[in-house]
């Protein structure tokens, strides 16, 4: 089986269909697709021995090919709040940083997830970060306080959670009982946007590194029972039959993650339709996945099963 | 802080006390305010928790007149106000419909107002006080203070007065002696016999 590695390719729009038809005969899939004015982004899952090619092929395209580790997941980035407090500074930066590294983020703020005692996390938000790959958690400026509210706030958290705050990063792996699965200091709560490079983009750069250890450990897991299908090709065999992204306004119509798929159309009335869709020689979606119902809106959450359950690879 | 002839962020932990000053620095010039305060000195315990804030006003704005922005020229009908800048048209028309009614004023175009009422002196309407910007800062201080200080800390207690004012917050109900013995305390720091 080849090794599909997470790549981005940026380049111009002009002939940009060639490195699509590329991506899709070396067998790889392509996540998410933007088109900003000019420019096209293109988030990839490509086999590692063919990276090279594209570089080739793209270069008179003015294209670039770049490593993004996180693409293919969805991160949820969890702050305290949505108050002035709390945003726009840090969370949408952290957000916005992880995104150029490839990832989905999701915002969420919490309701009462701000102070000290009085912090806590509600079972609808609980919830909604365990179905993504990891949470960042954005906590504050003051060891004490982070000591003090993370037990709350992770409570019945089951992902891997990757805990920033203005502390050192030793500081922070040392309050935190049990530990996290990540840990990355110095990015508290400001009234600024990041912008200096010493402390504070220095900081971003070490929590992509931070996430993507915690991710690459997960899919290490995942590979130990490998998935009955590739989530990339479960997305693309999907929309081909249903043209999710066609039809959609939508940003990402369908999120790939580690080992699911976020679907975002109604689960009443497509579950059915999704569950019957033949991915080949007879396998239907609906036999080696759990087709869910999300706490995000009415969308649709396929949890592909492993091999060890199915006997199935697709 | 660039301004404030003194500043402190006083607290146990020394990476919670930087951030804060930069904070406090960061939405003091976002809102304007470090040209009009003196002295301010925060002092942060997160163990309890608390947030508490006393500061000096440096200078206060005085009142704002009609004729700070308009003059006003009496002819037969009434007064007729030419204005200026239009910042305090929108107080100065309410203390004008108040006072008058509003059939007697008139505004025939941006610049100009009518005050119809005959044998008006004009000088007079141009001492009129339209606003007291003074009230103004001390909500903006108080702003500030509440976005500076950490979120959820709802149990507070605000004053000001005679050029100096103070916050102090807190998620747990505070003692009333406790606190006066530390406003007096940390008044003391920037030289306010409180």
């Amino acid at each position: 089986m080849t090794v599909l590695v997470p790549i981005t390719y940026k380049g111009g729009v002009y002939r940009h269909d060639i490195v699509i038809d590329l991506i899709d005969d070396l067998g790889g899939y392509i996540v998410q697709k933007h088109m900003i004015a000019q420019e096209v982004v293109l988030q990839s899952l490509v086999p590692k021995d063919d990276i090279e090619l594209i570089r080739t092929i793209s270069r008179p395209l003015a294209g670039i090919v770049i490593e993004a580790p996180l693409v293919g997941t969805e991160i949820a980035v969890v702050s305290p709040s949505l108050e002035i407090h709390h945003l726009p500074h840090t969370s949408c930066d952290v957000a916005e940083y992880l995104r150029s590294a490839g990832a989905k983020t999701n915002m969420i703020g919490l309701a009462r997830g701000f102070g000290k005692r009085i912090a806590n996390l509600n079972i609808e938000e609980r919830d909604i970060i365990n179905e993504h790959d990891c949470a960042v958690f954005m906590l504050g400026n003051f060891e004490s306080c982070i000591e003090y509210k993370m037990p709350a706030l992770r409570r019945g958290i089951t992902v891997p959670i990757i805990l920033t705050g203005r502390p050192s990063t030793e500081a922070l792996q040392r309050i935190i009982d049990p530990p996290v699965d990540g840990y990355v200091g110095g990015i508290g709560r400001i009234g600024h946007r990041m912008k200096r490079q010493e402390g504070e983009i220095d900081r971003l750069d070490a929590l992509v590194d931070e996430v993507s250890t915690v991710l690459s450990r997960k899919r290490e897991e995942v590979a130990k029972d490998p998935l009955s299908v590739n989530p990339a090709r479960l997305m693309t065999v999907l929309d081909d039959a249903m043209e999710i992204t066609e039809r959609s306004t939508h940003p990402t119509p369908i999120t790939v993650q580690i080992r699911a798929l976020r679907v975002k159309l109604p689960y009443d009335t497509y579950a059915d339709a999704i569950a019957a869709i033949e991915i080949e020689n007879g396998v239907r979606i609906g036999d080696i996945t759990r087709i869910l119902p999300s706490r995000m809106r009415d969308y649709i959450l396929i949890h592909i099963r492993p091999f060890s359950e199915t006997k199935i690879i697709v | 802080m660039k301004g404030l002839e003194y500043f402190e962020v006083e607290c146990v932990e020394q990476a919670g006390a930087e951030t804060y000053s930069q904070i406090a620095d960061n939405i003091l010039s976002d809102l304007n305010l470090n040209q009009s305060i003196g002295r301010l000195h925060i002092y942060i315990d997160p163990e309890i928790p608390l947030f508490l804030a006393v500061g000096v006003i440096k200078q206060m704005p005085g009142l704002v007149h009609i004729r700070d922005f308009a003059s006003a020229l009496g002819t037969e009908t009434g007064v007729v106000l030419d204005i200026g800048t239009e910042t305090y048209l929108s107080p100065m028309l309410s203390i004008l419909w108040d006072r008058y009614g509003r059939d007697l004023i008139t505004q025939p175009d941006r610049f100009t107002v009518n005050i119809l009422v005959p044998g008006l002196n004009p000088r007079e309407i141009e001492d009129m006080v339209v606003v007291d910007p003074s009230e103004g800062m001390f909500h903006d201080i108080i702003y500030a203070l509440q976005w500076i200080a950490p979120e959820g800390f709802k149990v507070r207690r605000q004053s000001i007065g005679e050029g100096i004012f103070s916050y102090v917050a807190s998620e747990n109900t505070l003692d009333q002696e406790e606190i006066e013995a530390l406003l007096k305390e940390k008044f003391a720091r920037i030289g306010v016999n409180a």
